[in-house]
């Protein structure tokens, strides 16, 4: 898989900026991100079910997944199927993450920024193949939404991997409080909306350029910054 | 005799056939994703009892039954206990089979095992064996492990498999197209690893269609000693629309699998994407085709989970023996006080410097040794990669460091004495370890060639009596002290020479001690390793920091015609000297200004220079914290950034422990500016951000005590007792975890030791930590070294 890591996002992710980086840091950045590129064993899945959907839940036809929840329920408000996905980067960058912390904790954060981006990409690129579907069938598609958002509970982790047969297949599990290991792994629901029928037009679908979102893992993909809103964690904490 | 060579050899039979896939037949037959397949013994048996008779009508000789998740884990929410569905299972595989073979299916727990997952070994040993005791109970033939990715969950099945019924096990693990399973084993160590271990058949399934599995058969039959089974997917899994398919069709799998038998697979099968249409193809083919027989190669080797070092004369191998408490007071405490970061930073320092393998001693009269072996190299093999040599005189230990250790150790070691052969023997039979036989029995120390050599034949026969090849021993010829027993090292060189000619044995020494009361021991240890490599030392048990010994190597291996035309070393000197030459990087820089740039490499000579005619309290107070104080500055600031916090704290760090070494003892304990217990608490296994803490902490002057991550709320409390903790510091990085901190914290709180509570993390804020109770909310590194500081002054 050759997918970028893209430097500026490392940065991002460890609150640098053009400004205060420096030579010594800017090549360990460089030098982790080949040597992620290097002991990763990228995976990634997904299966496209239908949905149904009723006031408290959404039901994921043909399997034993139900998504609960207020937050699952608004996104998924105009979709008609979904795509379920995840991705892994496999456990030798865990491995690598906890050798780094015992001997040299600068690098163990900079690789953990760095596998943090690539997870992302490999996301967004899987998320460009199911795009590619959706099209087909006259749809688009809505963001990733992952357990753990909002009210979506960590807990469903646990079908969402059994649904994909993760452990078999790429090797994704998830542990009794429901995380996921290896830890730089992502699991995702996407909607699928069909182009033709028209949304309402309330709100404004804008996104707010908005700096304390910007640390946040998820801002790329934020769906309350998609609606003009922020979510309970920044309202909370930033 | 044998359960395979029975059938191979009494029954004259050519091939032995297992069957087609069930999980995804039952998907096909209406089975919803995610559910439990072993519910449809229950509610479709029909269906189930018919996968299997069509089976058996194509061919097959032994079907597996329908347990593949049938485990504690995966039957979780499910009403039928493992008991319930193994013997339900079994009942419709034994009708449908006649006279034909049922072998127990065992797949993967579903979790990851410790040290990165949260599965213990022993957990995932219990799952296993309740698994194989309902199987033996209803009455199975034979075990059958399959599609495993992790070596060390094989090894708990076979284990438990082993332990728990006398029938034969089959282990078969799934690899991925780069070669290795999918926790990085590749084919070489699960040979070894698994063959150690006693089964009965090794072999892969799953992952890959027959072509793609073709070259990781290949290198299979290179090692194994054992029967080979092969059981492909129908092609490579190719994914249409989001669904999975398999495209390889019965006829081409058949030929490829005809192909695979050539080679000398006489066991075979299909995994997912098969049916019984390729059973049928499979036992057509397999007709006319006369098995081939095999000839893995012979040699000595250990395993780490990931990679197989083999000890050959060509590339003499290093054995790092740093890990020991003898003469070493950072092991030494880090064992009395439980804190094997120590321990850990001493095996990856060897590591880096080249050592191959590294011995592990923890001889102490302090600790439980059994038990701090096994807590130890589960801590070791989570972090490094190269094998273990399980070092101790206590044989408990030996066997608990065998029974957990992820691959295919080295014991160390076993004497000529009968009891000692007793007592080890056992162990290295049952793992599958190497051990290094020494050459003294009941007589003592030999005196003469003539008696080490005749020593080391008794170890090497009586070992063969237990069923260990002698690739598994590793003779040591003792060498003493020259200042005492002058006489003996070329006696003991000699030996070795003949031991290794005779025998066939690989040999080690160690290469340390010799020099023991002389001066200028660096020369005698080096001229010595050079005499016993001519010898035919295959791997010294040395100290890979000193430069010196990977040097003496290198210079050997081109004195002796192995480095052919001299290419390595030359790669390796040619422009560089010797590493004891080089000048040591001088500095002009202040060491606030080394601390400000984080300027690690500088950091030591500066202050070793100002050490000598400054006070080390004075540095620390004047030098080192105001240093750490506009570091902090800047970080608040935004002109610099966490990779730069980070490094400027390591470089205090260091600082730290220069000037530490420097002090008398009871000096040291004065500098300590209170005690701090962190943790990050049970469930989560992100633990950044709390070595963070901890770097910042310890550079402040505060005394932390690091109980690691996922710790269970029993361990705090009682560390906190114990250690008479004021200050507790508890991370969590998830949701679902601060319930655990929750529940830590009501647990101190209630707890006879009077302490109070920091807590931080990416979920926490101010209002959350005082929902839980907790006495301090820090929001990064910096504001948790604040509230130590008020809190000691306070207190």
């Amino acid at each position: 898989m050759s997918i970028k890591i893209n430097k500026k996002e490392v940065l991002r992710y460890l609150g640098g900026t053009a400004k205060n980086n420096d030579n010594l840091t800017d090549r360990l950045i460089d030098e982790c991100i080949g040597e992620i590129k290097e002991i990763s064993v990228p995976k990634s899945q997904f299966r496209i079910f239908d949905i149904k959907k009723n006031q408290n839940n959404i039901k994921i036809l043909n399997s034993i997944l139900i998504l609960k929840g207020k937050d699952i329920i608004k996104y998924l408000i105009y979709s008609k199927k979904v795509a379920i996905m995840a991705v892994t980067l496999g456990i030798q960058v865990d491995q690598r993450i906890k050798y780094y912390t015992n001997i040299d904790l600068t690098k163990a954060v900079i690789f953990d920024a760095c596998a943090t981006t690539y997870i992302e990409a490999i996301s967004d690129n899987l998320e460009s193949d199911i795009k590619e579907i959706a099209n087909q069938s006259n749809c688009n598609l809505t963001f990733r939404f992952s357990p753990g958002y909002g009210d979506f509970s960590l807990v469903v982790q646990d079908n969402i991997l059994k649904v994909l047969n993760s452990s078999r297949i790429i090797g994704l599990t998830v542990s009794n409080e429901h995380i996921l290991i290896p830890s730089k792994s992502v699991t995702a629901i996407i909607g699928f909306e069909d182009k033709s029928k028209k949304k309402p037009t309330g709100k404004v679908q804008k996104r707010i350029d908005n700096e304390k979102c910007k640390t946040c893992l998820r801002y790329k993909n934020c769906i309350y910054l998609q609606e003009g809103t922020f979510c309970e964690f920044r309202k909370k904490n930033l | 005799m044998n359960f395979v060579k029975k059938i191979f050899e009494e029954k004259e039979k050519k091939f032995l056939l297992f069957d087609s896939a069930m999980g995804t037949t039952l998907q096909k037959m209406g089975l919803k994703a995610g559910e439990i397949p072993e519910l449809f013994n229950f509610t479709h048996s029909d269906i189930i009892f018919d996968i299997h008779k069509q089976n058996i009508e194509a061919g097959s000789d032994i079907i597996i039954t329908n347990t593949f998740g049938a485990n504690e884990i995966k039957l979780k929410g499910c009403q039928y206990s493992v008991e319930d569905i193994v013997h339900k299972a079994v009942s419709l595989a034994r009708k449908a089979a006649g006279k034909k073979y049922v072998a127990l299916d065992l797949g993967p727990t579903g979790q990851l095992l410790e040290p990165l997952g949260s599965l213990k070994f022993e957990q995932a040993y219990d799952l296993y064996k309740r698994q194989v005791l309902a199987g033996v109970d209803a009455g199975v033939d034979l075990i059958l492990i399959e599609t495993i990715s992790d070596l060390y969950e094989a090894k708990a099945a076979i284990l438990a498999a082993k332990e728990n019924s006398n029938l034969p096990v089959f282990c078969t693990m799934t690899f991925d197209q780069n070669g290795r399973t999918l926790t990085g084993t590749d084919p070489i160590t699960m040979v070894n690893v698994l063959e150690g271990l006693g089964v009965d058949v090794i072999g892969l399934n799953c992952s890959l269609g027959p072509k793609e599995i073709l070259p990781i058969v290949n290198e299979i039959l290179k090692y194994a000693k054992i029967p080979v089974m092969v059981q492909p997917n129908a092609g490579l899994p190719e994914y249409v629309d989001g669904e999975t398919v398999f495209n390889v069709s019965p006829e081409e799998f058949a030929t490829v699998m005809v192909e695979i038998a050539k080679k000398g697979v006489r066991i075979l099968g299909g995994c997912c994407g098969t049916t019984p249409e390729f059973i049928v193809k499979l036992h057509e083919e397999l007709k006319d085709i006369d098995p081939a027989v095999p000839k893995p190669i012979s040699y000595t080797c250990a395993c780490s989970s990931t990679k197989t070092i083999i000890f050959n004369k060509n590339q003499p191998k290093i054995i790092g023996e740093r890990i020991n408490p003898t003469g070493n007071k950072n092991i030494k405490n880090a064992l009395i006080d439980q804190d094997y970061g120590a321990i850990i930073n001493e095996a990856i320092v060897q590591k880096e410097a080249g050592a191959d393998v590294l011995d592990v001693n923890i001889g102490l009269l302090e600790i439980d040794e059994p038990v701090t072996m096994v807590k130890i190299i589960k801590e070791l093999q989570g972090i490094i990669d190269i094998p273990l040599q399980i070092d101790s005189a206590n044989f408990e230990a030996l066997e608990a460091g065998a029974r957990v250790f992820n691959g295919k150790p080295i014991l160390n070691s076993v004497t000529g004495k009968k009891e000692h052969m007793e007592q080890i023997f056992p162990i290295v039979k049952k793992y599958g370890t190497c051990v290094i036989g020494l050459t003294m029995d009941e007589r003592g120390l030999p005196k003469s060639i003539e008696q080490r050599v005749e020593i080391a034949e008794k170890i090497i026969k009586t070992a063969n009596q237990y069923g260990i090849h002698k690739n598994n021993i590793l003779i040591d010829c003792l060498v003493l002290t020259a200042s005492t027993h002058q006489d003996q090292v070329l006696k003991s060189l000699k030996a070795m020479q003949i031991i290794k000619q005779k025998f066939g044995v690989t040999t080690v020494l160690g290469a340390s001690n010799i020099s023991f009361g002389l001066p200028h021991r660096d020369l005698i240890n080096q001229t010595f390793l050079a005499m016993a490599l001519t010898y035919g030392l295959d791997a010294p048990i040395t100290d890979p920091l000193i430069p010196e010994i990977i040097e003496t190597i290198s210079a050997y291996r081109v004195l002796s015609d192995i480095d052919k035309n001299a290419e390595d070393f030359i790669s390796r000197y040619s422009n560089k000297q010797s590493e004891k030459l080089l000048p040591k990087e001088k500095t002009k820089e202040s060491l606030s200004n080394i601390i400000i740039k984080g300027l690690l490499n500088q950091v030591e000579q500066k202050t070793l220079e100002l050490l000598k005619d400054t006070q080390p309290l004075s540095i620390i107070d004047n030098h080192l914290i105001p240093s750490l104080d506009i570091v902090g500055d800047m970080y608040d600031s935004g002109d610099i950034f966490l990779p730069q916090l980070i490094r400027s704290a390591e470089t205090v760090k260091k600082a730290f422990k220069i000037i530490k070494s420097n002090m008398p003892q009871e000096q040291e304990k004065a500098l300590s500016k209170g005690k701090i217990l962190l943790a990050t608490v049970a469930g989560d296994v992100h633990d950044i951000g709390k070595n963070i803490v901890k770097v910042l902490l310890e550079n402040y002057g505060f005394n932390v005590i690091d109980l690691g991550k996922d710790v269970p709320i029993d361990s705090i409390v009682s560390t906190c007792i114990e250690q008479n903790i004021k200050l507790v510091g508890l991370s969590a990085l998830m949701t679902p975890t601060v319930e655990n901190m929750k529940k830590t914290i009501e647990k101190l709180q209630k707890s006879d030791n009077e302490c109070k509570i920091m807590v931080g993390g990416a979920v926490l804020n101010e209002k959350y930590a005082k929902i839980i109770n907790a006495d301090y909310y820090g929001k990064d590194a910096r504001e948790a070294v604040n509230i130590a500081k008020k809190f000691f002054q306070k207190n």
